[in-house]
């Protein structure tokens, strides 16, 4: 990490050119499934003001699903910029430190206790207090210095608990198939949800990204160390208030409608570090944007991929992540030994 | 030897008819301490036995969402199949499944308990053949002939499905299961005058179908589980979907509760009802 890089200007075209490719991989997923839908045709039709099978399955099938893939893609993307910032730790993301596995038992319990049957904000609210306190727990844990390592141990311990209580509830509820989702929830996947789950969840996310984007000054400062950050005039107390808040408002919020669906948040940012020059504020809408992109890619190739049944969104991401985590693990390894 | 002489004493139809379905162990002429395994079983015993000589049937059969005898099980001690359960009751009749809880039939086999194998039956001749063996192990095989009477009876009250083609209706199940063909299901809804989605329009689907599959082949009537699961879990929720909401207005939906035509019994008959109402109004809808 040299001075020549970190001030690096961002290249011009970074921004829009992920944007147009989230543009690009949204109309995309709204032309694929499991039936030919001929697009443009129904498109059409729909501002003709037109109804019909075509117009429905786009509308209520096709695009909750687009619109869920963006948003939780960019809530994942950003969400993992933020807390490597946070944390100033390359390897910090909520589905490897536990914010995502605990966002799900929150969904989990609002969701099989029936609460959210009558008071449908539960869903996300249990998400977001899931997603709150883990984050709220790995920041007492891993307190003002934590090395990186003790932070991601942390994260493995709170990851198998929540994972373990998601289980627990599970089979203590009453209904039947419940047992058999705990994969939805640690996998997680965008099939068949409706525009009332995007309804639900799209203000909370909105929210959160704002949190979360608003950090980025107060990040850049604390790349710097604590002390200097705050010499700087950051209000670290706010700055960490906001950033924890930010964080369960996306997560939680994604996660509950989504299922826990990990490393989006360490791929991306790390994928688009070297663009950026090494600055949070710049990496978090650009993460934000490579969320979105990533997560519509990977929900399409569940899609086209003839597999039985439906692959989850999770297997994907890991495929692409992990062996990306093992690789920056042997970096840092290197780094540390210079 | 010993049961040949008492299958001789029973009318000479019933002898037949044990010999075709080949039980291979006798029973005492009106056994008195009867345990099921199976939830098809648990409803023919509790319709078809005296109270007093039912020794315990299995937990489904007291679950409303799953039995169409829940009321009736009660103080009855319910079972989940396991052999520490069944051996204690001394059963001198248990009725299974062939294809479950297999290591507690072996076992009781062993112990010469004498076993009558309930398969699901996959057609009406089958459900009234059912009935009469059941009946007849039971002791009771003028209450089986009365059952199957009574359901011909309501059969033939219903008379023939609506003239003209026959619509297609899809049997959606939580997590998106479609009912397909060798089941009851599959021959109510011919019956009650319709193709089956599953057995006729679609070709090597893997029992899984999309909401958005299901919409695309556009069937006139969508047969739902009774819908009121009272506890949620993914696999519901897709019965709820706003699309199925939109796609099928009330006219051409119909709920039909899982327990009236899983197992043979007089439900099937109430399913068999329901369904050719359906097919009714689907027939005036599309004639106005």
């Amino acid at each position: 990490m040299t001075e020549s890089r970190g001030n690096a200007p961002m290249p011009a075209w970074l921004l829009p050119g992920l944007g147009l490719l989230v543009i690009l991989l949204f109309f995309l997923s709204l032309g694929v499934g499991t039936m030919p839908l001929p697009l443009t045709g129904t498109l059409a039709a729909l501002f003709r003001g037109e109804s019909s099978l075509e117009t429905l399955l786009l509308l209520e099938l096709r695009l909750p699903r687009a619109l869920l893939g963006l948003l939780v893609g960019a809530s994942l993307g950003l969400a993992g910029a933020a807390m490597q910032g946070f944390l100033r730790n390359p390897l910090a993301e909520p589905g490897v430190i536990g914010v995502s596995s605990c966002a799900a038992f929150g969904a989990v319990l609002a969701f099989y206790s029936g609460i959210s049957l009558t008071f449908p904000l539960a869903l996300p609210l249990g998400g977001i207090g899931g997603a709150f306190l883990s984050v709220l727990l790995l920041h007492l844990l891993a307190g003002r210095e934590a090395s990186t390592l003790s932070i991601i141990l942390a994260g493995v311990a709170i990851n198998a608990f929540s994972a373990a209580l998601t289980s627990l509830v599970l089979n203590f509820a009453p209904n039947p198939y419940a047992a058999l989702e705990i994969i939805f929830w640690i996998m997680g996947s965008l099939a068949d949800r409706s525009m009332e789950h995007v309804q639900l969840v799209a203000p909370i996310m909105l929210l959160g990204w704002l949190l979360l984007l608003a950090s980025g000054r107060g990040l850049d400062a604390l790349t710097l160390g604590e002390d200097t950050a705050a010499s700087l005039g950051i209000d670290l107390g706010y700055l960490r208030l906001k950033l924890i808040l930010g964080t369960a408002l996306a997560v939680g919020a994604a996660v509950a409608v989504s299922g826990a669906i990990g490393f989006v948040g360490l791929v991306v940012p790390h994928l688009l570090r070297p663009l950026v020059g090494q600055q949070p504020a710049r990496l978090l809408p650009a993460s934000a944007l490579g969320g979105a992109a990533l997560l519509l890619a990977a929900d399409l190739l569940v899609r086209l991929l003839p597999t039985g049944p439906e692959l989850k969104l999770g297997v994907v991401t890991a495929l692409v992540g992990a062996p990306i985590f093992l690789l920056l693990l042997h970096r840092l390894r290197r780094e540390m030994a210079e | 030897m010993r049961f040949i002489c008492k299958v001789c004493r029973w009318p000479s139809w019933l002898a037949a008819l044990l010999l075709a379905f080949g039980p291979s162990v006798g029973w005492a002429e009106t056994p008195s301490r009867i345990v099921s395994l199976n939830l098809c079983a648990d409803e023919l015993l509790l319709r078809l036995a005296d109270r007093e000589d039912i020794a315990s049937v299995t937990f489904l059969a007291a679950d409303s969402r799953v039995s169409s005898v829940a009321d009736q099980v009660e103080s009855l001690p319910l079972n989940r199949g396991r052999a520490e359960e069944i051996l204690p009751l001394k059963p001198d009749l248990v009725l299974a499944e062939p294809y479950t809880t297999r290591s507690t039939v072996e076992l009781l086999r062993r112990l010469e308990v004498p076993i009558l194998d309930v398969a699901v039956p996959s057609t009406l001749e089958e459900v009234e053949a059912q009935i009469a063996e059941v009946s007849a192990a039971l002791g009771r095989p003028d209450r089986g002939q009365a059952m199957i009477k009574s359901m011909r009876q309501a059969q033939a009250r219903l008379g023939p499905p609506p003239e003209g083609p026959r619509p297609l209706a899809a049997v959606y199940r939580p997590n998106g299961f479609l009912v397909g063909p060798g089941t009851l299901v599959d021959e109510i809804l011919r019956l009650a005058g319709f193709r089956n989605l599953a057995s006729e329009g679609l070709q090597n689907h893997n029992g899984v179908l999309s909401i958005e599959t299901l919409l695309w082949h556009r069937p006139d009537l969508l047969v739902l589980n009774s819908i009121e699961e009272p506890m949620p879990s993914l696999a519901h929720e897709v019965l709820s979907h706003p699309a199925l909401e939109d796609a099928f207005p009330e006219m051409q939906r119909v709920v039909v509760h899982p327990a009236l035509w899983s197992c043979g019994g007089p439900g099937l008959m109430e399913a068999l009802a329901k369904l050719r109402s359906a097919a009714k109004r689907l027939a005036m809808g599309s004639g106005e």
